[in-house]
């Protein structure tokens, strides 16, 4: 690929601002695009510079913009994120790839003792405009450390921004909108969905970064999940409009700060929610959405919020995977009980 | 016959694409053995021993030392059967597919077996997802993630080409407010919250709205009349709704079996006369319902089944100490079935009483939700149409219905002569998942004799 760097858009259309993008390639467009915009932006990970990153989401961007922005680092998390934490204090804005998700742990320190407090600590004197990127989430068959979705112990974490596209078209503007936040913001990849395909209009961003949106409209019931949950919700939707039923479908795209509005307004009028992740049900976002839409839809709710998620057990060997992950047919049976309480 | 195998240049840590050859452990014409170090090799991230994966003679060493080689390509021809004998053509050699197989492919292409390859794992799985087999129906094909609407204007589905089914009825609009505990009141005695308006705070639907929906009488039932197709369409709601699906549920529940019995009641009637004339019953209004009321209490002691519960839930018949007899009457509003409490308790004259204040609250239209439920029999008197008998059905959670037929004076055989006699019919409904024939039977041949012959309450 490597197109010039003047024409952001690639050429793989011609001159059109609408072009059909894989999520991995309209990421890697945008962060082209963010080192274009700023020259204080820096990528760092392990294996990004010359291979491109396992999954190529950095790829070319090394040749074109140079072994001074786009670095090759040692195996150690903790490594990357402190040095970003510094780049960050003098002025640059670094954006880390954690190589996967369960590699995130080394580096944990660093994002919640420093990442997350820092602006806190020098009373707002200190911005810390940094992007940790994570590809997170099974699906592709991988071995242990390779498939986890860590996302809720950092929503948890006050001073973090957590956020999570689903589709292309996010994926290409919400990085970029990423990069511009002065604030750390956890990007969570779906990895599993990076070779999907959908239109993006590179020349108009769709909306703010932090909020969530309807991308169904239905009246039965509330169907809520981000990353790559979401093509399994729409899934379930079509599923469910050839029997008859049609759910509202809400990607939540931010985890912290939640953007909860659009859901309290949807179950106020459906009456009946069903909350999708991949990550394990206990003390999770998840968690979170149903305690939060109990307290303020209480008066509307036809049927306690339901929740289909992982399993509270660690990640399993790739050969179950299937079994873990949330699909269809367990939306389907979550919508089905809430339809019939 | 010998058999060749390549072993290819593995990727032993993620992501990698090549590595430089640093020693070979064997040489052309060794022996090797599964998990025999063949060779060491350094990639960007560390120096690695390879095992050999199969037991054979090494024939080819296809790179040399110092030589850097991509991720896929073969580095060693191994004969995994060299004491075969000589093979009529040279055996093809096939090329092992790398060890997580996905090297063999494009990163981010689709390797054949329908998975996108990735450098770790097997990768994901391209194309649709689809749905377990469910009547029949076919799995759709799926859109790509939708590209997100613009924030304002929710989107609907992703341009996929589902021909939708015409959307089932949805009341529009927001859901009525109404704490849980008052949706299940709401469900269980058939009122439509969206047809209700809260007395709460902020419109909230309270339990004294829902209790009120049931309770007072309907001015008049909503209907529009057409001229034009000479038809009157009246919403369904209130009790008749309610009445509607305790009749559904119970007839398609409860497996119903209906007995018949004509019995001469001239005693009961004489009976009643003398009672008219008795100090006793001066101000009460004693009816054939009355004694009907009696007759059923006295022969349920017997015959405990037909005031039994089939409990489902609990998978439990649930046997009453005690009769809550429902009476089935006629309102303005329609269907009501209020209940005498402890009937078996009662005297003949409390048993009047208490059913001529029972029909003149359901007349008046104020008979509350509370006197409607939690009944173990029911009694409804057809009679007072005209009308012979019936086959009931039976209240839901109870197991037997009784109706009474209207008195007539009909020939009648005593001893051996044709006379006229107050005659009258007697059926009742069962569940037969609770009350077999012999105890429907003896429990309605009770009833009759008790009815026939007041006197025989005697031997109770």
């Amino acid at each position: 690929m490597a197109a010039p760097t003047m024409n952001r858009a690639g050429s793989d259309s011609g001159d059109s601002a609408v072009q059909t993008l894989t999520i991995s390639k309209a990421l890697n467009m945008g962060l082209r695009a963010a080192m274009e915009a700023n020259p204080k932006v820096l990528m760092m990970g392990e294996d990004i510079g010359k291979l491109g990153g396992v999954f190529r989401i950095t790829d070319g961007l090394q040749k074109d913009f140079g072994e001074q922005r786009v670095l090759d680092t040692p195996l150690a998390e903790s490594g990357i994120i402190g040095t970003a934490v510094g780049l960050a204090i003098r002025g640059y804005r670094p954006v880390c790839e954690i190589q996967f998700d369960g590699f995130i742990f080394p580096g944990f320190d660093q994002i919640v003792s420093q990442v997350a407090k820092l602006h806190y600590r020098t009373q707002g004197k200190n911005k810390l405009p940094m992007v940790i990127r994570v590809p997170f989430g099974g699906g592709i068959g991988a071995v242990e450390h390779h498939s986890e979705s860590p996302e809720s112990y950092f929503a948890h974490t006050a001073g973090l921004k957590v956020v999570s596209c689903s589709n292309p078209t996010d994926a290409y503007w919400m990085i970029q909108q990423a990069i511009d936040c002065d604030d750390p913001v956890l990007f969570f990849e779906p990895k599993r969905r990076y070779y999907e395909k959908a239109p993006v209009d590179t020349t108009k961003a769709p909306g703010p970064l932090f909020e969530s949106r309807v991308l169904r409209s239905g009246t039965a019931a509330t169907l809520v999940g981000y990353g790559p949950m979401i093509r399994v919700c729409l899934d379930a939707a079509n599923a469910a409009a050839e029997d008859g039923t049609e759910l509202e479908v809400i990607d939540l795209r931010t985890l912290s700060p939640l953007d909860l509005g659009p859901v309290y307004d949807s179950v106020r009028r459906t009456g009946r929610l069903v909350v999708v992740s991949e990550a394990p049900s206990e003390s999770s976002i998840t968690s979170e959405i149903a305690a939060k839409v109990q307290q303020e839809c209480f008066y509307s709710l036809q049927a306690p919020v339901l929740r289909v998620t992982g399993f509270d057990t660690p990640y399993p060997p790739s050969k179950l995977e299937e079994e873990f992950l949330p699909d269809l047919d367990r939306v389907l049976h979550a919508v089905d009980r809430s339809l019939a309480w | 016959m010998p058999q060749f195998k390549q072993f290819p240049m593995p990727d032993t840590a993620e992501g990698l694409t090549e590595a430089e050859i640093l020693t070979w452990n064997v040489k052309v014409g060794d022996a090797v053995k599964v998990n025999q170090i063949i060779v060491e090799i350094e990639t960007a991230k560390a120096a690695v021993e390879l095992p050999c994966p199969w037991d054979g003679v090494v024939t080819e060493l296809l790179a040399e030392v110092g030589q850097t080689v991509n991720v896929g390509v073969p580095i060693i021809t191994i004969d995994v059967d060299p004491s075969g004998a000589a093979a009529p053509a040279p055996a093809p050699v096939a090329a092992e597919p790398a060890t997580n197989g996905a090297s063999s492919g494009k990163i981010g292409e689709e390797m054949p077996g329908g998975r996108i390859a990735t450098l770790v794992g097997y990768g994901p799985r391209a194309g649709a997802a689809k749905r377990r087999a469910r009547k029949g129906s076919e799995p759709e094909p799926v859109a790509a993630v939708v590209a997100p609407p613009a924030p304002a204007a929710p989107v609907a589905a992703p341009a996929a080409p589902v021909a939708a089914p015409a959307p089932v009825a949805q009341p529009g609009g927001y859901v009525p407010l109404a704490k849980p505990p008052v949706r299940k009141l709401a469900k269980d005695l058939g009122v439509d919250l969206y047809a209700l308006t809260g007395s709460g705070a902020n419109g909230v639907i309270t339990r004294e709205d829902v209790e009120q929906a049931v309770a007072v009488p309907v001015p008049a039932p909503v209907s529009t009349v057409d001229n034009g197709s000479r038809e009157r369409r009246v919403q369904i709601k209130g009790v008749r709704k309610a009445t509607a699906q305790a009749m559904v549920d119970s007839a398609f529940t409860a497996p119903h079996v209906t007995e018949f019995l004509t019995i001469d009641v001239t005693p009961m009637m004489e009976l009643r006369a003398r009672l008219k004339t008795s100090p006793a019953f001066r101000d009460v209004k004693v009816t054939p319902l009355t004694f009907a009321a009696k007759a059923v209490i006295l022969a349920a002691k017997r015959t405990p089944d037909v005031n039994a519960t089939w409990d489902a839930a609990a998978g439990e018949i649930v046997y009453k100490d005690y009769v809550h007899l429902g009476i089935a009457a006629a309102t303005p509003r329609g269907l009501v079935v209020p209940k005498v409490r402890d009937a078996d308790a009662m005297s003949l004259r409390e048993l009047a009483v208490a059913l001529d204040q029972l029909a003149t609250t359901a007349r008046d239209g104020k008979t509350s939700p509370a006197d409607m439920m939690g009944g173990t029999f029911t009694i409804t008197n057809v009679g007072v149409f005209g009308v012979d008998t019936g086959t009931p059905i039976i209240n839901p959670g109870e197991s037997a219905i009784l109706a009474l037929g209207a008195i007539r004076d009909m020939p009648w055989v005593v001893d051996g002569q044709v006379v006229p006699r107050k005659v009258c019919q007697l059926a009742l409904s069962f569940d037969h998942r609770v009350v077999d024939g012999q105890q429907g039977s003896q429990f309605l041949a009770d009833v009759g004799a008790l009815l026939a012959d007041p006197g025989m309450a005697m031997t109770y």
